[in-house]
């Protein structure tokens, strides 16, 4: 018998496979996310040490809204690029036609797709304690729950994302809307104070805002899981509403593919 | 009992031109890919489905396998309709399709089979046994643990038949199966489709190729421009030549090869 953790199992194996396979990939991530780090910490000591945004060190805010920022656009960004190669050489719709129901399929691809992206993001905040002195006062247990809520949040925007893909063969504009225009409204480089009122207002409907704060919260400042309940509730909030929404969209617009014979158009 | 019932089957492909199309000369319209078909084809029978390109054999299969939905009639496999029980219809149907990249290209054909086996539930105590043997039956023993992106046409193709053949299908649709196969793996190849056949395994072939239709199948449907233009059984005395002229008798086309190099030649085998 055939298991979901069999598929998962298989389809972490496929991916790992295919990046440990692309040679230079990994140590170009490294040397890319450690020269980021790098441009970050010396941003911080020129700005010197008075800028204390939400009573934090800058650099560990820096740290942390860069490093779930990065988190969510490139996890998304990994899964949609697996669809539209995918649809490129034709292996969508030949999984398509397996027996493993089409919604288990993109559930559990795009968990492996953002198993890869949560690992950087580790290597990503660990470097910048160990090698960049970053503080941190960390509370584990709030950490992996807002870790865990953020995750379900980014797989419904990757599954969003596939789904225009899908339909549009234009994914690629709800990751650009996530690249350019949410990046300083969530609170990634400052918080979102300094922003103008209706900006904050558009900032507060985020999902982004709530991890990223969350993240911060858990990571820099140890507050308990019972400390941060609203921001807690809200992201468990989006989490509930998105995934389903996306996973029904996802869902309708393989079946107008199938309908219409544009599953591998692209 | 019938394993796949094709009922009335209309399909239409409609075209819907990109935004401001107006820079572009791609306009609205729509392409009858099949016009109400009804076809049968019974456990253990080898059905061939021959017609020039565009004529909606690939169509045909992709319907059967669930890849696209029919607009009328139904399609059912083993007494389950492709659009309402669909996962049950994918559960017995093996398809190898023309696209010869469909797979993983940085692993290798083993890792690639095993991949999509297990996607389609092949039992874990049976996974390497099945593609060792698929492996053989295709003959890419040598090459099973070479990355697919250094693969040559036929290995691919080789390889398409192989990942059909793994979850031991019920019913196996094959789209122009020997493509880029060289002589002796499509003889070897046609040898295994009867083999299947005798064992129970339902086969839809859709091929262009006359003696590929003679040496394996059992019925042909000839399909032209989405219409069913004729079905009949093939017999012991059916030949290549004899089905070629049947082709061009009733689908209306000149045999060019006939035409213009005169009716001494040998006609080319093929379409």
């Amino acid at each position: 018998m055939t298991t979901t953790l069999d598929k998962l199992h298989a389809i972490l194996r496929r991916d790992l496979l295919t990046a440990i396979r692309y040679r230079s990939g990994f140590v170009v991530t490294l040397v890319g996310g450690l020269t980021e780090l790098a441009a970050f910490y010396f941003l911080s000591q020129a700005i010197g040490p008075g800028f204390r945004p939400n009573g934090n060190e800058y650099f560990p805010f820096l740290l942390v809204g860069t490093g779930l920022y990065t988190f969510f656009v490139m996890s998304a960004q990994s899964f949609l690029s697996a669809v539209q190669e995918a649809q490129q050489t034709g292996t969508l719709e030949v999984l398509m036609t397996t027996s493993t129901n089409p919604a288990e399929l993109v559930i559990l691809s795009s968990i492996s797709a953002f198993a890869g992206n949560l690992f950087n993001l580790l290597i990503y905040v660990f470097a910048g304690v160990a090698v960049f002195r970053a503080s941190i006062h960390v509370n584990f247990l709030s950490c992996l729950v807002v870790l865990l809520l953020s995750v379900v949040i980014a797989l419904a925007v990757g599954i969003a994302a596939a789904t225009l893909q899908v339909a549009f063969q234009k994914g690629s504009a709800l990751l650009w809307l996530l690249g350019s225009g949410l990046w300083f409204l969530s609170g990634t480089l400052f918080p979102i104070e300094s922003l103008p009122r209706p900006l904050q207002f558009l900032a507060h409907t985020l999902p982004l805002t709530y991890a990223i704060s969350g993240l911060r919260g858990a990571l820099l400042d140890g507050q308990t899981v019972f400390a941060m309940a609203h921001t807690v509730g809200i992201l468990a909030g989006f989490g509930i509403v998105l995934l389903p929404v996306s996973l029904a969209a996802m869902s309708f617009s393989v079946r107008r593919a199938r309908q219409d014979g544009t599953l591998s158009f692209y | 009992m019938d394993q796949i019932i094709f009922e009335s089957v209309r399909k239409v492909f409609r075209h819907r031109p990109a935004f401001f199309n107006w820079l572009g000369k791609e306009r609205r319209g729509e392409t009858v890919a099949l016009s109400d078909i009804t076809f049968s084809a019974a456990r253990a029978e080898v059905l061939v489905l021959l017609g020039p390109n565009g004529s909606g054999k690939t169509t045909a299969l992709k319907l059967i396998s669930t890849m696209l939905l029919p607009d009328a009639g139904s399609v059912r496999v083993g007494g389950f309709d492709a659009v309402h029980d669909a996962r049950q219809v994918r559960r017995q149907v093996g398809i190898a399709v023309a696209a010869e990249r469909s797979f993983f290209p940085r692993l290798s054909a083993r890792e690639n089979l095993d991949f999509f086996a297990v996607l389609d539930e092949v039992p874990r105590a049976e996974r390497a046994s099945r593609i060792a043997e698929v492996l053989q039956d295709t003959g890419l023993e040598e090459q099973a643990d070479t990355l697919v992106m250094k693969f040559s046409s036929g290995m691919y193709q080789r390889l398409g038949i192989a990942r059909a053949l793994v979850k031991r299908p019920k019913v196996l649709l094959l789209d122009e199966p020997t493509r880029s196969l060289d002589a002796g793996t499509t003889a070897h190849f046609w040898t295994t489709m009867r083999a299947l056949s005798v064992q129970g395994t339902t086969i839809l072939l859709a091929t262009h190729n006359f003696a590929e239709a003679v040496a394996v199948g059992d019925r042909l449907l000839l399909l032209h421009h989405g219409l069913l233009l004729a079905a009949r059984s093939l017999i012991k005395g059916d030949t290549a030549e004899s089905l070629r002229a049947f082709y061009f008798r009733t689908t209306g086309a000149t045999d060019e090869a006939i035409e213009t190099i005169g009716p001494s030649c040998d006609p080319v085998i093929g379409l």
